[in-house]
């Protein structure tokens, strides 16, 4: 069998650039100092739904109010998160467990007050018509509620007037949509059409699979988003004051 | 049809095994022989979005693209083609025009067979369209149109059946994004494993009434899915370690479908294909450094090593430079295969085997392992327990992992390592025990993931 020696002929580049800290190490320098605060945070970051309750109850008997708690606690913790993700430090299962113990951590919050907290602004997320592949929009909706944003999931398979039917109800700040297939991302085309005839002027954040840039720029509202970690970002830019032009700006890359 | 479990290689050792060469050949279609001593491209394709609209729309559009590949096929000499169609969902949700479609092309293949004495052959894959809206309903009603699709297409003129079943992804997508390796045991392994052999049951049975090839799945659903988040070098979303981890885990799992009947050739973006090979003989399509239109990989000559169909996954249907897309890769893919058909005739099958393997071999995790000497071996801890579904997968994902725990050459990142470090920890911890792991499972994926429906799998 023929082995040849790996030189000049492929580089890891991942491994050349890899970072000389730990992800431990590059979280400590972010926690709060709190120290209420910040094994909430530490919790968030391990995934830890347990703990992350157990700091919550914590800081509660110490006078804190359940709702901060929220922005002061766990946003920041998942901030912490979101930020070494951007950076390339930790990897997309660590947010999904982050995420999962934020938003466990969260509802206890909202049972422990009357008040209810909020939210940077609502999304919508939804699957083509025709399409159940649904792990994109799932990470898409994940990385939103990181982000602090109010989710709402249409689910896959989602048809054109029910996703118009959505957006009316909700009057989300931007609704994103994910096709695996060539032919279900047409799907697309019929929902920017059904929004313009409402005067609905709202960014439509369209990725995965078979989706590409010249395909979303083909209709009005149409954003292409390569990745699914570009969805918060839209998501910031618009609270910014970005409209579609601007986020096609900003985010058509190619 | 009756499941018979592998318990023994096919190939008495890894260096057995080449392109163009299975130990047991299909003949299918017009002429054509699979793993006989030559390779052939599979040329698959997608229509234009709007094709979609209606019947009279796709028939004409994979008119089109038929015609287009059958021409440049003859007009730069090339002796053999396999066309692949993967239904659009309106294609296998309404048997009828699945049907209509594959005669269509039918059609023009025999024409240009008869007049020009290609040797060819029509695959065709209808959807895996056994769901709803919120649930996957694996048995039932979508069952029927799945199974009426392949009836018809069968009658019409496919010559190749296959799909790519779902069975286990429930649960895989939940695992995937959380590192959850028992998770990824479970639902390909295990889940996926028993929806193959009741549905391959089935489809085989279609096939021998009909006359035509059983011919293998692919678990693109999962393992496919892992690839593709963990995407390039640079990506941060999942550890290419794990990514092999599901790969190697798909092996038993798409294994399977030859087990209840099917006989090749597997389907292309099985990268888990050369393991399948090592343990049935059966002829495999791989796609790789010609797949690039359809998406990136890590290991796009070194999967081209074993290939007995040579594939470029899919392409959406338009006008390029060079013609249609159809045309240009097409084109391509032949251009590869007349190279490994040069280099069998000549003798020289293991020089360029070996030289497509080693430009890849330590490109990443992912292609270490599917590496044929290694694969091999993950064949082999397969087979030892190869009438328990649960073990034969937890023993391909540890051989999976002393691979890499003990690699030669391969540099991997810390992060890759320590991923490796836990699933290798994990994987100790876990049971030797199949009732055990499957109750202890389902259990725990009944409370966690609402959309898990145990009936699915007869459980």
């Amino acid at each position: 069998m023929l082995i040849v020696d790996k030189e000049g002929i492929l580089i890891r580049y991942n491994v050349k650039m890899e970072k000389s800290m730990t992800p431990e190490e590059a979280a400590a320098e972010l926690y709060p100092k709190d120290e209420l605060y910040m094994p909430i945070a530490e919790a968030i970051f391990e995934g830890e739904e347990d703990d992350v309750i157990e700091g919550l109850e914590a800081a509660i008997e110490a006078g804190r109010d359940p709702i901060a708690l929220i922005d002061d606690a766990l946003m920041v913790g998942m901030k912490v998160v979101t930020d070494l993700y951007d950076q390339g430090v930790i990897f997309l299962p660590n947010v999904m467990m982050s995420a999962d113990a934020m938003l466990e951590g969260i509802e206890f919050c909202k049972g422990q007050s009357d008040e209810a907290p909020v939210q940077k602004g609502k999304v919508i997320c939804m699957v083509a018509e025709g399409d159940v592949h649904d792990i994109g929009k799932s990470i898409v909706a994940a990385l939103l509620r990181a982000n602090g944003y109010e989710v709402i999931d249409l689910g896959r398979d989602v048809p054109s007037a029910e996703a118009l039917a959505a957006v009316k109800e909700h009057e989300p700040i931007m609704m994103t949509g994910t096709a695996l297939m060539t032919t279900t991302m047409y799907a697309f085309k019929e929902v920017n059409d059904l929004l313009v005839e409402s005067g609905i002027t709202m960014p439509f954040a369209c990725g995965g699979g078979a989706v590409n840039q010249d395909f979303v720029s083909t209709y009005s509202l149409g954003v292409y988003g390569e990745e699914a970690a570009d969805a918060p970002k839209m998501a910031e830019a618009i609270l910014a004051g970005a409209d579609v032009a601007a986020l096609r700006e900003k985010f058509h890359n190619h | 049809m009756a499941i018979n479990r592998f318990t023994t290689m096919a190939y008495s050792e890894a260096d057995e095994m080449v392109f163009g060469n299975a130990k047991k050949p299909v003949k299918a279609g017009l002429d054509l022989e699979i793993g006989a001593g030559y390779t052939t491209a599979e040329v698959n394709y997608a229509p234009r979005p709007e094709a979609g609209e209606s019947m009279e729309k796709l028939i004409s559009e994979y008119q089109r693209i038929t015609k287009d590949i059958m021409a440049r096929m003859v007009q730069v000499g090339f002796p053999s083609v396999v066309l692949e169609t993967e239904h659009v969902q309106q294609m296998t949700n309404n048997p009828s025009w699945g049907a209509a479609v594959a005669h269509a092309q039918k059609t023009i293949m025999e024409e240009y067979h008869e007049e020009y004495g290609i040797k060819c052959a029509l695959r065709h894959t209808p959807g895996d369209i056994r769901e709803h809206k919120e649930f996957m309903e694996l048995r039932g009603g979508k069952m029927d149109v799945v199974m009426e699709s392949f009836e018809q297409i069968a009658e019409s003129g496919a010559d190749l059946l296959s799909i790519e079943s779902m069975g286990g992804k429930e649960i895989f997508d939940y695992a995937v994004l959380r590192n959850d390796v028992p998770g990824m045991l479970y639902a390909i392994g295990c889940l996926g494993t028993m929806d193959m052999d009741y549905l391959w049951q089935e489809i085989s049975s279609v096939a021998q009434k009909k006359g035509v090839v059983s011919a293998g799945d692919t678990d693109c659903a999962q393992a496919n899915t892992a690839m593709f988040i963990a995407g390039g070098l640079l990506d941060k979303n999942l550890a290419h370690t794990l990514a092999i981890l599901a790969r190697a885990i798909s092996a038993p799992r798409s294994l399977a479908a030859y087990e209840a009947g099917a006989v090749g050739p597997g389907k292309d973006c099985g990268y888990e294909n050369i393991i399948v090979k090592a343990i049935s003989g059966m002829p495999m399509a791989f796609e790789g450094k010609t797949s690039t239109c359809a998406h990136s990989d890590v290991m796009g000559n070194l999967i081209m090593q074993c290939c007995d169909l040579w594939s470029n996954e899919s392409v959406e249907y338009h006008g390029e430079f060079g013609g249609t897309t159809v045309q240009c890769w097409s084109e391509s893919l032949n251009y590869d295969c007349a190279l490994m058909n040069t280099a069998l005739k000549s003798g020289n099958e293991k020089i360029l085997r070996d030289l497509l393997m080693a430009s890849d071999r330590f490109r990443d995790p992912q292609a270490y392992v599917l590496a044929y000497d290694n694969a091999y071996a993950v064949g082999e801890a397969i087979v030892k327990d190869g009438e328990d579904i649960f073990l034969r997968a937890k023993n391909a994902a540890v051989a999976c992992c002393d691979t890499l725990n003990n690699s030669e050459g391969l540099e991997m990142t810390k992060f890759e390592l320590g991923a490796l470090e836990k699933a290798t920890k994990e994987l100790d911890a876990i049971t030797s025990e199949s009732e055990t792991f499957l109750s202890e499972c389902m259990d725990r994926f009944k409370k966690e993931v609402p959309v898990f429906k145990p009936e699915n799998y007869a459980l």
